[in-house]
């Protein structure tokens, strides 16, 4: 495996059952056990009712693009040889909204209100990171 | 919360900025101090007659008090978010209608081109909490952020990447008749187009300047404010609202909601609405975010931002001359500062070639996670 030269995330703060989960290829968000509100990143507290009782539970991987952009510009070395690259908006069927990358399809097959379905990408040993692929196009 | 007690109750008597454009040699306490200088000397004070400081940017308002010897009774500093402007401004109007001050001096200091400030990449502070999160994505810079609700807003409404490319047309313009403007070579649609994408479907020109400089203003109350030698210009109303739920993300109404509540205080507070404005003074970070601010504040509906913009409407001579200095896009990226100044100089009369022949009411407007807007009048 080459060197991978992209941002790593910090996967051993608050966000570790995220990461940890990932790397198996599930994913984990953290859900209000007050009021049911699902949130990313973590936080002590629910934004919806500010109850402090949570616990990480698995979510469906399916969501919906909301928006895309596409970076012409390396603000990072690791992204300067697949310039330009996407970024997509996206919210998740639980209501949790993430920024990622749309996989699969080539970066003029975004659109705003597809179907997405997670995919889940290794980098390192360590780290997995969430994608997310076009509904119809998930094995 | 209007509070339309305050209508015409406090003016700004100073206005001053330094040079802009790359100013390697001074700091952001020394184009603080520049800009400061300029601000007393429009409104004839002296240093002593500041009792009021509030400080933005520059990195620390105890080394900026020292460096200008200033034992105020009132101080404050905020972070260097351009959204601090309207902020500041409204700050200074509840200390001085408190009584908690007489002369209050804003200073702002921004040596952001010589300290190499990229908006973006492992330094980006945007957003809440700061997006590092998104790095290992590649998502990073405001820019990008607002090139997403851009995408959106083609998407939802069919806005055309001419109409955001007649927005920084416009603003060229503007900044060519205005001596002090960083980038004052016109362009045209075709120039537009061929400009590199930053992030895709916004180009270099839908993007702000990064550059160095200063701005001051000096507000008092309005009865202290009749005795200056420069005709006072008055802060008819305003109004503030936060969207900080969901803030890390674009908001899916491109913030209008929290527009529309501040149009409602700001306009009943001044007695004014977009009918009776002259000119507009709007925070162009990025030009979709002027076509999202006319949405929100009322000057056309939902989605219908783009032709208002596309037909000329903004330019000098059209129905509302916006960001006549150039803005941020062409003039100065002083974050807020610097339309505001132009506002206040534009109703003293003066402007030269970009003058807005009797300028009456003027409104600046920020559209952000946390919504401004002031109305200036040349009558209290």
């Amino acid at each position: 495996m080459t060197e991978y030269k992209k941002p790593l995330p910090r996967i051993d703060g608050p966000n570790r059952p995220f990461w940890e989960a990932a790397r198996d290829g599930r994913l984990l968000l953290q859900r209000c056990l007050d009021c049911g509100t699902w949130r990313f990143p973590a936080a002590r507290y629910c934004p919806s009712c500010r109850g402090e009782r949570s616990e990480w539970q698995a979510a469906s991987g399916r969501a919906t693009l909301e928006s895309f952009c596409l970076f012409h510009k390396p603000y990072f070395d690791g992204f300067a040889d697949e310039l330009p690259y996407n970024v997509i908006q996206v919210r998740l069927e639980e209501g949790v909204q993430l920024f990622s990358n749309l996989v699969a399809v080539a970066n003029d097959r975004a659109a705003i209100g597809m179907p997405l379905q997670a995919r889940f990408e290794r980098v390192t040993d360590a780290v997995t990171l969430l994608k997310f692929a076009p509904a119809e196009a998930a094995p | 919360m209007p509070s339309s007690g305050l209508a015409g109750k406090i003016a700004v008597i100073g206005v001053g900025t330094t040079d802009f454009g790359r100013l390697p040699d001074r700091d952001a306490y020394d184009l603080g101090v520049w800009a400061l200088r300029e601000a007393l000397a429009d409104a004839a004070l002296d240093f002593d007659d500041i009792d009021g400081l509030i400080v933005n940017r520059i990195p620390d308002y105890q080394r900026f008090g020292e460096i200008v010897g200033l034992n105020p009774s009132y101080t404050t500093i905020t972070p260097g978010h351009g959204r601090f402007a309207g902020i500041c401004i409204e700050t200074a109007a509840a200390v001085l209608a408190a009584g908690l001050a007489h002369t209050v001096a804003l200073v702002y200091g921004n040596n952001g081109r010589s300290a190499g400030e990229q908006y973006g990449g492992a330094t980006d502070i945007y957003g809440s909490g700061g997006p590092g999160l998104w790095f290992p994505w590649g998502m990073t810079s405001p820019g990008a952020f607002h090139a997403l609700m851009a995408r959106r807003h083609m998407h939802l409404y069919g806005t055309t990447p001419d109409q955001l490319g007649s927005v920084a047309q416009t603003f060229r313009r503007h900044a060519a008749l205005n001596p002090k403007a960083v980038m004052r070579e016109p362009f045209d649609l075709a120039a537009y187009h061929r400009s590199r994408f930053v992030c895709e479907p916004l180009h270099l020109l839908d993007y702000c300047l990064i550059n160095d400089g200063g701005v001051a203003l000096i507000l008092t109350g309005a009865d202290r404010a009749r005795d200056r030698p420069k005709p006072p210009v008055y802060i008819r109303g305003f109004g503030q609202r936060a969207r900080f739920a969901g803030s890390s993300f674009p908001p899916d109404d491109f913030w209008r909601e929290p527009m529309r509540a501040v149009a409602r205080d700001t306009y009943e507070m001044a007695g004014l609405g977009p009918a009776d404005m002259s000119g507009l003074m709007i925070y162009d970070n990025f030009t979709p975010t002027v076509l999202f601010s006319l949405e929100g504040f009322g000057y056309c509906g939902e989605g219908e931002s783009g032709p208002l913009v596309g037909a000329g409407n903004l330019a000098l001579g059209g129905r509302w001359p916006t960001n006549t200095s150039g803005g941020h896009l062409s003039e100065s990226y002083m974050q807020g500062w610097a339309l505001n100044v132009e506002a206040v100089r534009q109703l003293r009369g003066g402007c030269g070639e970009r003058q807005i022949p009797d300028a009456a009411a003027i409104q600046y407007m920020a559209a952000s996670p946390v919504v401004t807007s002031i109305v200036y009048g040349r009558a209290p």
